[in-house]
């Protein structure tokens, strides 16, 4: 891996030397739409060719840094990659902290400007997965199992901070019964196992959930959902 | 102590008045060291509030967009350099202030329509700051908020949009030294 690099970091910097010559190509060469695409907490920064020409046989290089510092950072796993994404989320892990990607690309011996982001926040940008529900009928109530989508784990000043507060979000299950159309919301908060009580014999129910940000009013899509009968 | 023994002289004062005396002084002195901290605050539900949550985070997406400059930050942890943490909230304030005095009321006609909302929910967090004080000397707190001001005046217009593209990171910068 680390001759492949040196190699690489070699070839930018002829690259870079002879950045002169390639100017008229640049336009064309630059990638296209590069942003970042946050799901989870994790975020991906992703782009397209700078032409359909060079779609084929492009080698990108990426890097990133914190708004208002001065360097940019090389990040290695994606110095000469031929993939169109990288995947930036240990270098964003601040959720409240503004960054920044860009992206360049190397074609036939030529290579482009840098292609820039737009400023990126994780938590404003992000997009939460709803969770994946498991109900559990125990006499006459539900016992539900909320599966959250993996978030990236970040070292916490507060190591008694749980996932959901420092991500600042909570839970919602969701409840129907056949005889109410009427849904109902049966909880709201951080807890991942919840306990339906007094729930009506012979009756179906089912129930759904998502993960709500409670500071930005956003949800998640709703999780599918699970219907039981009570006997 | 000096106040101890002009107590103790006068020879029909007991423990008892001796007591109460002492009651009294560490009561004055609590009365007057609770305002300091108290008035920095403001009340975490402000900070609760998703229509006002995301209209600032709008506008400061908005501005960003015409901030080309990367490299200079307004707003970050250089703030605080040399500066005890209680007195995060007052430099808060101060930053706060000149945001609304000299950055968003002149410029109040862009940005629209969320520059208004955003102008009137930052005014009311202003306002419950509005007794909040150093405790201590602010000279190094006035030096780091001047830092600020002057990269925001040398860059000019551009500055302005700075200013108006990190409103996001003032308001959590003020969630997390005053709620």
């Amino acid at each position: 891996m680390m001759p492949k690099h040196y190699f690489l970091g070699f070839l930018i910097r002829s690259l870079l030397a002879s950045g002169t010559e390639t100017q008229p190509v640049h336009g064309a060469l630059k990638p296209q739409k590069v942003q970042f695409q946050s799901r989870n907490f994790h975020n991906v920064l992703r782009w397209q060719p700078g032409s359909s020409l060079t779609a084929n046989g492009s080698v990108y290089f990426v890097q990133y840094k914190m708004y208002g510092q001065r360097q940019w950072e090389n990040k290695t796993d994606c110095w000469g990659t031929t993939a169109l994404f990288c995947d930036l989320t240990n270098e964003t892990l601040d959720l409240y902290e503004p960054y920044y990607g860009r992206v360049m690309t190397a074609w036939a011996g030529r290579h482009s400007a840098w292609s820039m982001t737009s400023r990126f926040t994780p938590w404003w940008e992000t997009k939460l997965d709803p969770p994946v529900v498991t109900a559990i009928q125990v006499n006459a109530s539900l016992l539900v199992l909320l599966h959250t989508p993996e978030l990236p784990y970040r070292n916490q000043d507060g190591k008694n901070t749980s996932m959901e507060s420092y991500y600042d979000l909570v839970y919602r299950v969701f409840i129907t019964n056949n005889s109410l159309a009427k849904e109902q919301k049966a909880y709201e908060g951080t807890q991942r196992m919840v306990q339906i009580e007094g729930l009506t014999a012979r009756s179906s129910y089912c129930i759904a959930a998502d993960i709500y940000q409670p500071m930005l009013d956003r949800k998640s899509p709703r999780s599918e959902r699970r219907c039981m009968k009570i006997p | 102590m000096a106040f101890l023994q002009k107590s103790m002289s006068f020879s029909l004062m007991g423990t008892l008045g001796i007591s109460c005396l002492l009651l009294i002084a560490l009561w004055a002195q609590e009365a007057v060291a609770l305002p300091i901290t108290s008035h920095c605050k403001i009340d975490v539900s402000d900070f609760q509030r998703p229509y006002f949550t995301n209209r600032t985070f709008m506008l400061a997406e908005e501005a960003s967009l015409a901030d080309n400059n990367t490299d200079i930050r307004l707003i970050g942890d250089e703030l605080y350099r040399g500066v005890k943490r209680q007195d995060r909230c007052y430099v808060m304030k101060e930053v706060l202030n000149f945001t609304l005095e000299e950055v968003l009321s002149p410029q109040s006609d862009i940005f629209q329509p969320h520059m208004q909302e955003v102008v009137s929910f930052l005014t009311k967090l202003s306002n419950q700051l509005s007794l909040c004080h150093t405790s201590g000397d602010d000279r190094r707190i006035q030096k780091n908020v001047q830092t600020v001001k002057e990269t925001v005046k040398k860059l000019g217009e551009g500055g302005k949009i700075k200013v108006i593209g990190e409103l996001n990171l003032l308001f959590f910068f003020l969630k997390n030294a005053c709620a």
